[in-house]
């Protein structure tokens, strides 16, 4: 028996070795690639299958709200421009300035008034919307209403709110290059408007007396109630400049030194930033928008304009008010197809408006997507499944192929929610497209959406990817 | 030491085996990859043994023939295969068409418990099945917008037998095999995206089957003359109901079950089949063996659902030949084998008919067995090599070589100290 198991425990050994040597030899060996052999034999196993259906009804309409909160933004947007979609806009912008802190000190034999202007600056960022190959002229105006004092407006003023102003202090007509800047006063970024040379001696004249009113501002700002420059009176339209809030208003005199008259200024800078508002203005008249819907009671929703109204398009212009709401009153009906089992994804393909943007007319480059209800208000912000950052659109302009020229947002989150929601005003949940804080307060870019009514190409689709399973086993 | 050695050996071995096995394009349809094969003496002949006898190998072809095994012995095999498959066909890609695996493929006991009563236990694969492969596709709804199927099957049927046979005459033996069919087929199909390959969704289904699958078998053997002798076999199994309990779980992409469907349990149906088998042996050195095996798939072709399309469950019939040469010594009064050799052939027409065409199957064997003197054990290797398909309507042919190493271990039982009689 001990002969037997030695023998025995050596087999295993060769056996062993033999076995680990053909494993070694099989496992180093790949598996193929068979390519799709038996697509057509197992295809139709019953598994489970995606299926797209971007058919489905997207009711756009046209929000409204009269007026924005124009104060603070800091631009001074001053300019009247012509849109075919938009109509004609208009805005002027109110300000307040200061004195300077420390007055000079004015000799009357050295010293003596020159001028007074308003310089304006323009820098390479800042909004401007149409066409700047036109000359654009532009007023100042002195404030002639005491409402600037008035508690209430400590709150901010809005774009529809304006204020009593005199005559015309002063203009000037520039050509404005906004990319380089540059102006046709050979001034660079600075846009100089000589002002009354009235006001110009006054202020001069209380500055060499040292006067309260200079040396108090509030005695100054019940004085000097404000400034506002406006588009010239009768501009045709071209463009829309915003200009940096932080201006002078600057008046020159010439000291004698030596026999040398060199030129010294006194500076009057704005006075706080909320203090300055753009009153803006849209006469909508024989444009696509004549018709939209404008509120009747300060306390209601804003009201939405259906597209069939504004010329079978839907806008976003927030500085002008209006914002685009989304609904989707047939969605219910994807989750109640027989092969609906889950939604998988749901992505929104905004395609503008065929022929309402050029390299002029150019588009917001991002516009945000909010949760809306019947209230027509802006919710909270429609995040991408596993992201955390609002979305903009993901918008690359093309302007050679403008039908290539989409906002996509991943819509999975809202429409997993409402695809399945069938309680009472559900159809009236919906997205709104708007521009974000701070570009919807500054940026004159709009959007134009064509509705359903246009070739599929050419229209807002929804994609709703959801899973599908036939109920066969 | 040299026991921590071997045992580290086998581990190895065994967790190599578990981890890959050959990627079988036709397994996802039907129930899989039937196997064919016994792993047995009769290997080499081509799995030729219906009329096969001996009297120390379990010859699993039929189960009348257990009771040729020698009075109380216990005899033991398990048989591991290693195949290396070669793949062609306008489907495969060029760069990768091979693949290797090893894998475990039976173990059987057997005693024979009396004088005339032969019985045996064990288990043996039934089918198998193991797939996988892309296909890019257009999501429904759209014609621009493409993902990714990627489809995978694995599982197999295996088969517990319990088979007894007695013999009658001393030249007839009839024997029962009742098999305990049993396993599971899984079949994932998941939809990724084609840019990121990310999970889309995926269905998993898996059908569970089993029930019992009863072969009868008969030998008639005897003696020609003073050298030949003769075996004629049969073997028979009635068409069985097999128990289907399927489940399909449906998982979006973030892996939250959409779907999870147990189906109401259905009844498969294995087929009628027979087969019938003759061995010629002479001066019991040379043996010469034939068979031919029959599954009537027709027959339930109209009560069995298959997963899939497009293809065709059909019967299936099998011819092999097989010779061996067997070298025996005298021993006193014995004439114990020491060694054999084996060559054989098969053709088959299998049960899949797809795109028109059956699926054929065919190749040759050579085995070679050496009995240990010293030790209760027995080695066989066999190597085979088979084509299996076409290349023909976009089918795949799999040329494939087998290496099957069956380690026999057999022992006299109760024999109150003496070995032999």
């Amino acid at each position: 028996m001990t002969i037997i198991y030695h023998y025995l425990r050596k087999e295993l050994l060769i056996i062993s070795s033999f076995l680990v040597a053909l494993s070694f030899l099989t496992g180093c060996e790949k598996q193929p690639n068979l390519g799709q052999f038996g697509l057509t034999n197992v295809s139709d196993n019953g598994s489970a299958n995606i299926v797209v259906v971007d058919s489905s009804t997207v009711l756009l309409s046209t929000v409204y709200v009269d007026s924005v909160a124009s104060a603070a933004t800091g631009y001074m947007q001053v300019g009247t421009y012509n849109d075919a979609y938009m109509g004609q806009i208009t805005s002027e912008s109110y300000l307040q300035v200061r004195p300077p802190v420390n007055l000079p000190a004015l000799d009357p034999v050295r010293d003596f008034y020159d001028s007074i202007g308003m310089a304006i600056l323009f820098r390479k960022a800042n909004p401007y919307y149409g066409d700047t190959t036109l000359p654009q002229t532009y007023e100042v105006h002195q404030v002639v209403d005491t409402l600037y004092q008035l508690p209430v407006y400590a709150l901010g003023w809005y774009s529809n709110q304006y204020l009593p102003i005199g005559p015309s202090l002063g203009s000037a007509t520039v050509t404005i290059a906004p990319n380089l800047p540059y102006t046709s006063q050979n001034a660079g970024d600075t846009v100089k408007i000589r002002m009354d040379d009235a006001l110009g001696q006054q202020l001069y004249d209380m500055a060499y007396n040292k006067s309260d009113t200079l040396t108090d501002i509030t005695s100054f700002l019940n004085w000097f109630k404000g400034l506002c420059i406006t588009p010239g009176a009768g501009e045709p339209g071209g463009t829309m400049y915003g200009f940096f809030d932080s201006c002078l208003m600057r008046v020159y005199y010439r000291e004698n030194i030596n026999g040398a008259a060199v030129t010294k200024t006194i500076d009057f800078t704005l006075y706080t930033r909320p203090s300055q508002w753009n009153y803006i203005t849209n006469n909508r008249t024989g444009s696509p928008i004549a018709n939209l819907v404008t509120p009747t009671n300060v306390t209601q929703p804003p009201p939405v304009t259906p597209s069939p109204a504004t010329g079978h398009a839907s806008y976003v212009d927030n500085v002008l008010g209006l914002s685009t709401k989304l609904t989707f009153p047939y969605l219910n009906a994807i989750s109640q197809r027989p092969d609906y089992i889950g939604l998988l994804r749901a992505q929104l393909t905004i395609i503008p408006l065929a022929g309402s943007f050029s390299t002029t007319w150019t588009l917001p480059p991002q516009v945000g997507i909010y949760a809306t209800d019947l209230h027509n208000q802006p919710g909270a912000p429609i995040y991408a499944p596993g992201s955390g950052t609002p979305q903009t659109g993901n918008l690359i302009p093309n302007y050679l192929a403008p039908l290539q020229s989409t906002y996509t947002y991943d819509v999975t989150n809202f429409v997993a929610n409402q695809i399945t929601n069938t309680a009472q005003g559900s159809n009236q949940v919906g997205l709104l497209l708007s521009i974000p804080n701070p570009a919807n307060l500054s940026q004159w870019r709009r959007l134009a959406i064509a509705d359903q009514s246009f070739p599929t190409e050419q229209r807002i689709i929804l994609s709703v990817y959801y899973i599908s399973l036939y109920p066969h086993q | 030491m040299k026991q921590s050695i071997l045992l580290a050996l086998l581990t190895i071995v065994s967790v190599r085996m578990m981890a890959q096995n050959n990627d079988v394009p036709y397994s996802q349809l039907g129930l899989g990859d039937l196997d064919d094969g016994y792993y047995n003496r009769t290997s080499g002949l081509a799995n030729t043994g219906i009329a096969y006898r001996s009297n120390r190998f379990l010859i699993n072809n039929n189960p009348a023939s257990f009771s040729g095994l020698t009075d109380q012995y216990f005899t033991m095999e398990i048989a591991l295969r290693g195949q290396y498959l070669n793949y062609a066909g306008t489907q495969v890609n060029v760069g990768s068409t091979e693949s290797a695996d090893l894998t475990f493929r039976k173990l059987v006991l057997g005693i024979k418990l009396t004088r005339h009563w032969g019985s045996s236990i064990g288990l043996l694969p039934y089918s198998t099945q193991n797939y996988e492969f892309n296909a890019p596709y257009y999501i429904n709804g759209t014609t621009v917008q493409v993902a990714n199927n990627y489809y995978q099957g694995h599982g197999s049927v295996n088969r517990a037998y319990w088979a007894n046979s007695y013999e009658f005459f001393h030249h007839l033996s009839i024997g029962v095999d009742a098999s305990y069919i049993f396993g599971q087929l899984n079949q994932n199909n998941i939809i990724q995206s084609s840019s990121t390959g990310a999970t889309l969704v995926s269905t998993t289904n898996n059908v569970n089957l089993q029930n019992l699958y009863f072969t009868y078998g008969m030998q008639l053997y005897g003696a020609i003359g003073k050298n030949w002798n003769y075996s004629i076999g049969g073997t028979y199994s009635a068409k069985a109901a097999l128990l289907a309990a399927s489940t399909k779980l449906v998982l979006n992409n973030d892996s939250v079950a959409l779907q999870n469907i147990q189906n109401q349990e259905g009844y498969m149906y294995l087929p009628e089949a027979w087969g019938a088998g003759i061995s010629l042996g002479y001066k019991q050195k040379y043996t010469l063996v034939a068979d031919y095996r029959y599954q009537n798939w027709n027959g339930v072709a109209g009560v069995n659902t298959y997963p899939g399309q497009g293809y065709a469950i059909v019967s299936s019939e099998r011819g092999s030949v097989g010779f061996e040469i067997s070298n025996k010594k005298a021993f006193a009064n014995y004439r114990v084998e020491l060694s054999y050799i084996q060559a054989g052939a098969y053709y088959e027409n299998s049960y899949l008919q797809i795109n028109g065409q059956q699926i054929k199957d065919y190749g040759l064997t050579a085995g070679f067995g050496v009995n240990s003197i010293k030790s209760p054990l027995s080695y066989n290797l066999i190597f085979q090599y088979g084509i299996r398909g076409t290349t023909q309507n976009d089918l795949i042919r799999e040329n494939y070589a087998d290496l099957t190493f069956v380690i026999n271990f057999g022992q006299i039982w109760y024999t109150k100290g003496k070995k032999f009689d």
